[in-house]
């Protein structure tokens, strides 16, 4: 019963494949419902699930809060990439460039994507860990190059495949070293028998490049701008999110669960790591033309804030860092639905195009500038309480000039988000500029994550839930336990 | 010299050294090729120092069981998963622009 929601998922679309090839092309909406139930119940499964605690195939497969929690945010990112995708996929845009192909084989795809990551933060060992890892990556190139007719598409999925193999290449390499420390594959046995000797550093340095490259740290960010920019709109967003979401889980399991015990050593490489990574990701934001591009350098320096909660061997460390993933990707997908919106209408894509927004669709733009304004941190959106809670941590955990270098960083990329808000308030309106259709699926999403992100931050009694739950997993006492 | 090689046989130095050389061939070859099927080439090489790794560690760190050597067997499947797709991917992009030279593909920059 503990996999539930996994096999949930897994079925819902092994169902969506075979029913692709039967039905007529007319009958196809049934795909996009199948999917968005499958996910639904699994969804309902795993919030019922809560306070159940229990392992499976001899504990390589535990499910805990902290998996429970996860998990919410990944079905919830393919609950919204799937509503998100829906009018390209049925063929309701205006802009015919924009409609996308194979329904069938996208729904199939994302599901496996989504279930390879729910696998990916309850396995314990080594092997379950790396193919759930290849699981949720492996369908991710193949979204990020579905239009076979764009070559933006192609060249996307081109450069992530490649790199996502290099980056495979290097985690492997590197969980290889960790394998022949400890002699074992489960992620207990090596946290207990790992000692402290240069090849640990060694593999310490391959699983975080490789593990960078999903996360999108600075410098292993190469790929992001140029992937988010190619893919189609809805797949860029579920890689904001989900992908993201999927690297914390597995950088989570290795750096807590394994080498808790050496905390204090590590944590200066991840203070290096999240200032060049918010700084780099900021200042090169500034210039972008292109929107996708500039959400991919904005994601960019989010995960630089993201793995602030990896500084200190704290209780807190864990529920802020969590709080923040689920404060970012509401926000970050209420600004992605108003993106996908307006392409689906219009076919543009570039910051200036957005001129005029508050005019012809005033509700559209005030629900963006509230997206734009949670990620760059203003209170009392949920961007700014989810920040606060991870600048704390940083502060614990010594690094006063991180917490410094965060709130510059902070200051820098307001600047750029208003820009956009500029754009859409104080610019004038384009010639050709009339009150835009929104269809039901966006606007539902639209008000839904908009919700998500204005309320998060509000409701206090948020956060005391995720911590509370948080501390009845055992993460806490396997960091104590093996601490020297 | 038959005989020199059977009384000496490569212990886990050889091999580490080994996978480290195969390593950094492969990763020489994904900066340096610029075929995109070589540089896909290069990257499985890569794995396969990683599944050389694996298999090896079993062998001299943990001789009677079988952990390290089915993570290989998982990563070879695996990377083949992974060819397939990157080679979906390459059809597509060479039915475009007639050619999969890398240094070609740079349509988007900045």
């Amino acid at each position: 019963m503990l996999m539930l929601p996994e096999l949930i998922v897994i079925a819902a679309g092994f169902i969506i494949l075979l029913l692709d090839l039967f039905l007529a092309e007319e009958k196809k909406n049934i795909l996009g419902t199948l999917a968005f139930a499958g996910l639904l119940i699994a969804l309902g499964r795993t919030l019922f699930s809560f306070g159940q605690q229990g392992e499976l195939f001899g504990g390589r497969f535990v499910v805990d809060s902290v998996a429970i929690w996860f998990k919410i945010i990944f079905l919830l990112a393919g609950m919204t990439t799937v509503a998100l995708s829906w009018d390209r996929l049925t063929g309701k845009t205006t802009d015919i460039a924009s409609r996308m192909k194979h329904r069938g084989e996208f729904y199939t795809i994302l599901l496996f994507s989504t279930a390879g990551m729910m696998y990916l933060i309850s396995s314990r060992d080594l092997v379950t860990l790396y193919i759930s890892l290849e699981l949720s990556t492996i369908p991710l190139f193949v979204l990020v190059a579905w239009d076979r007719d764009n070559p933006l598409c192609g060249e996307a999925g081109l450069k992530y495949v490649i790199l996502g193999a290099l980056s495979s290449a290097v985690l492997l390499y590197g969980l290889g070293i960790l394998y022949g420390l400890s002699g074992s594959t489960d992620l207990a046995t090596i946290s207990q028998k790992i000692t402290h000797s240069p090849a640990l550093w060694l593999s310490v340095a391959m699983i975080t490049a490789g593990i960078g490259f999903k996360l999108t740290l600075v410098p292993f960010h190469m790929w992001a701008a140029d992937v988010y920019q190619g893919a189609p709109t809805p797949v860029t967003a579920h890689l904001s999110v989900a992908s993201k979401a999927a690297g914390m889980a597995f950088i989570f399991l290795l750096f807590y669960r394994v080498l808790g015990g050496a905390f204090q050593e590590w944590n200066i490489l991840f203070a290096v790591l999240a200032t060049i990574t918010m700084t780099l990701g900021n200042l090169v934001a500034i210039i972008q033309q292109n929107i996708k591009r500039f959400m991919a350098f904005s994601a960019i320096s989010q995960a630089g804030y993201l793995i602030m909660g990896f500084l200190g061997p704290f209780p807190e460390g864990l529920p802020s860092m969590l709080f923040y993933l689920y404060a970012y990707i509401f926000t970050n997908l209420v600004v992605f639905a108003v993106i996908i919106f307006y392409a689906n209408e219009t076919g543009r894509e570039n910051i200036d195009d957005y001129r005029g927004l508050s005019r012809t669709n005033p509700i559209i733009a005030g629900a963006m500038m509230l997206g734009l304004f949670s990620l760059a941190g203003i209170p009392p959106l949920s961007g700014f309480v989810g920040k606060f809670f991870l600048f704390s941590v940083a502060s614990k955990a010594g690094f006063h000039w991180l917490v410094g270098v965060a709130a510059i960083n902070s200051t820098i990329s307001l600047y750029y988000y208003l820009r956009i808000v500029r754009q859409m308030y104080i610019e004038p309106t384009m010639e050709d500029a009339t009150t835009l259709q929104i269809s039901p699926m966006l606007a539902g999403t639209i008000a839904i994550t908009t919700l998500g992100a204005v309320f998060f931050g509000i409701i206090p009694f948020f956060y005391e839930t995720i911590n509370q739950t948080v501390a009845a997993s055992d993460w806490w006492s396997v960091i104590t336990a093996t601490a020297r | 010299m038959v005989e020199l090689l059977s009384n000496n046989p490569p212990g886990i130095w050889h091999w580490l050294i080994l996978s480290t050389i195969l390593f950094s061939i492969g990763l020489y070859g994904v900066l340096i090729r610029k075929s995109a099927v070589g540089v896909l080439m290069s990257a499985e090489l890569m794995l396969n120092a990683a599944v050389l790794n694996f298999v090896v560690f079993n062998h001299f760190v943990k001789p009677f069981t079988i952990d390290g050597e089915l993570m290989g067997i998982f990563i070879i499947a695996v990377a083949a998963a992974e060819a397939v797709v990157a080679m979906a991917i390459f059809v597509a992009i060479f039915k475009h622009k007639k050619s999969i030279d890398i240094t070609h593909i740079e349509t988007m920059k900045g």
